[in-house]
């Protein structure tokens, strides 16, 4: 863990199996599967339902018509399904229970695990998302995006994936100091549904607040793509949106590097 | 697969000169206002878990590694398995240093913890082994000889296939044994491998290591409290006490050494008002039986025996033998002046 020479290349086999036995893994805990599901379709018929009474009372914003609206906030709480995981929680829990020693005494790439054993969350996760999709599509009417920003959207949904996976990362890793996250990790959730523009686009928010929302990561997870999808970002701006996103994603994996690098060290310095 | 280096069979494959930890950590002080001075202005106190601990250990050796709570044993174990740096001192785990290579010595070593699972919470035993597989890289061929091999001694067929959350704490730590031995480790770390089993999974997890010990040399570093492991299975101990090696060396030596008292059992064929008898210490009595305690290098058990006949009527004699934990006890309350080498 603290700059073992590279002996040869690593196997990628383990970590595509610690994938897969976290799907298995999720599949065993069906309860909630079915329970999220059910909340996703409560929050988008109460969303739709606050919407609506809104628009008939008011003008429409600029650019923002009714059934943008609505198409906003159904693929933002489709996102939310996969983005609002804890995907890398089980290095928290380890750190919490004090079994991180026994991973770290596995010929692994311990981070990798985390991730390999997210992703497998994920995966499960996406595989919801289908047949939520297609009912969301029938029952909402939402807007199907032309095929380049359909595509822009699915590159950018995945560079706000990686944004969340590593501010997630990140919160989960300050664990090595503080062993408990679960109040700063709930102040996050808070930003990222508001800040991010998972519930109300940023193009509402007042001008001075709408500068601090664009000018955080939170943006980069929700905003921007979902900007893509209903056409408030143009053609011309994706590549300036998606410059941004990386500059993020950038930003995010050199802090989680860092951290883990020092966790790591407290760890075998400290004995956890 | 093996990644150390190739080892000379006479090379030992543990070596640790001058092993030293030392923590640092900040000091608590009581109450609110103590814990709010620690996070503001923190004092450090400094903690030696491990003082200087020099030892070597054979290939295929079994070495029960002893210590009161609190002695530096787990730590030790932490140095050797690569998951903690020490402070100061060399170590080298079959040829390599663990902290400086931590998953090539990772491939090298099994362990076992009694208190703690390396097995999936939720999935079935089987998948645990499957996936263990993989992260080791065991030849297909390989695995499912050791998988059968293991089986069959540890009796895994009836419960391989039932998730790990629903297993007895015996069933789950046969798992947990087969787990850490699929991918034919040199040596295996085991810490409190039978803590609150009952006799007979005991019993089957000291017979599976001695027959692993015995069919494939693998050298074994345990970790207990239970000194009926120790018996049964190391011929020689280490004994740790504050962070110091107080003992290394063979079990047999500690008990010619150390267990210079022994106990004569005298059953009473009459009643006697006391009991008297020279160099001899009445250690208890219930009753008609009577326990003397006498020093082997004071006086003989045939001169004691016949000291006992002259004054006293008796229906019966035992010679009690002590036991390894009195002797180690004693040892931990007196600590150890000598500075053996193993045999």
């Amino acid at each position: 863990m603290t700059g073992a020479p590279a002996r040869r290349r690593p196997r990628l086999a383990p970590y595509w199996e610690f994938m897969k036995v976290a799907i298995a893994r999720e599949a065993t805990y069906r309860f909630g599967v079915f329970a999220s599901l059910a909340a996703f379709f409560m929050r988008v018929y109460l969303l739709r339902m606050v919407w609506l009474a809104l628009y008939a009372h008011n003008a429409a914003p600029r650019g923002l018509p009714l059934h943008v609206m609505l198409t906003y906030t159904t693929i933002a709480l489709l996102m939310g399904l996969v983005l609002d995981i804890d995907q890398t929680r089980a290095l928290h829990d380890r750190l919490h229970d004090g079994s991180i020693a026994t991973d770290f005494m596995k010929p692994i790439n311990v981070p990798l695990f985390f991730f390999a054993d997210g992703t497998g969350e994920v995966v499960f996760r996406i595989v919801l998302l289908v047949p939520a999709l297609g009912l969301a599509l029938t029952l909402v009417h939402i807007d199907v995006p032309s095929f380049a920003a359909g595509a822009a959207f699915l590159l950018s949904f995945t560079l706000g994936y990686f944004v969340g996976f590593f501010l997630n990362f990140i919160l989960n890793c300050t664990a090595f100091w503080t062993l408990e996250i679960s109040a700063v990790q709930l102040i996050v959730t808070w930003l990222t549904d508001l800040l991010g523009g998972e519930l109300v686009p940023l193009a509402l928010f007042p001008a001075a607040l709408g500068r601090v929302a664009y000018a955080l990561p939170f943006a980069a997870m929700f905003s921007t793509p979902l900007s893509i999808y209903v056409g408030l970002i143009r053609p011309a701006e994706y590549a300036g949106a998606f410059a941004v996103q990386t500059v993020w994603l950038v930003l995010l994996a050199a802090i989680s590097a860092v951290l883990w690098r020092a966790g790591a060290r407290r760890i075998v310095v400290q004995g956890g | 697969m093996r990644v150390g280096t190739k080892l000379d069979s006479r090379m030992p494959i543990i070596e640790t000169v001058g092993l030293r930890k030392v923590f640092r950590s900040v000091k608590r002080r009581p109450g609110v206002g103590g814990a709010l001075a620690a996070l503001f202005a923190p004092e450090y106190e400094e903690k030696v878990a491990v003082d200087s601990i020099s030892f070597t250990v054979e290939p295929g050796e079994v070495v029960g590694y002893l210590g009161p709570n609190g002695a530096g044993k787990s730590t030790t174990i932490k140095m050797l398995t690569g998951i903690l740096v020490p402070t100061s001192g060399t170590l080298r785990v079959a040829g390599i240093v663990p902290h400086e290579r931590r998953v090539a010595n990772a491939e090298n070593i099994g362990v076992v913890f009694g208190q703690r699972s390396q097995l999936y919470w939720d999935l079935p035993l089987r998948e645990s082994f499957n996936l263990l597989r993989s992260i080791y890289d065991v030849p297909r061929d390989r695995f499912a000889g050791n998988l059968r091999r293991f089986s069959e001694m540890l009796d895994l067929d009836a419960f391989i296939d039932t998730p790990v959350r629903q297993l007895s704490l015996g069933e789950r730590m046969r798992g947990d044994f087969a787990a850490a031995m699929l991918h034919d480790p040199q040596i295996v770390f085991l810490d409190e491998p039978t803590i609150g089993l009952d006799v007979l999974a005991k019993e089957a997890i000291r017979t599976f290591i001695a027959e692993v010990n015995r069919e494939r040399g693998t050298t074994v570093i345990l970790t207990t409290h239970d000194l009926a492991d120790v018996e049964r299975l190391a011929r020689r101990i280490v004994l740790i006490d504050d962070g110091r090696a107080i003992y290394d060396g063979a079990l047999e030596r500690l008990r010619e050494e150390f267990g210079t008292h022994r106990t004569l059992v005298v059953t009473l064929a009459q009643a006697y008002d006391g009991v008297v008898v020279p160099d001899a210490v009445v250690e208890s009595r219930e009753g008609s039986i009577v326990r003397l305690r006498f020093d082997r290098r004071v006086t003989s058990a045939e001169a004691l025996v016949r000291a006992v006949l002259d004054r006293y009527a008796i229906a019966d004699l035992t010679i009690v033998e002590p036991d390894i934990e009195s002797i180690v006890r004693r040892l931990y309350l007196d600590g150890y002046a000598g500075t053996p080498g193993h045999a």
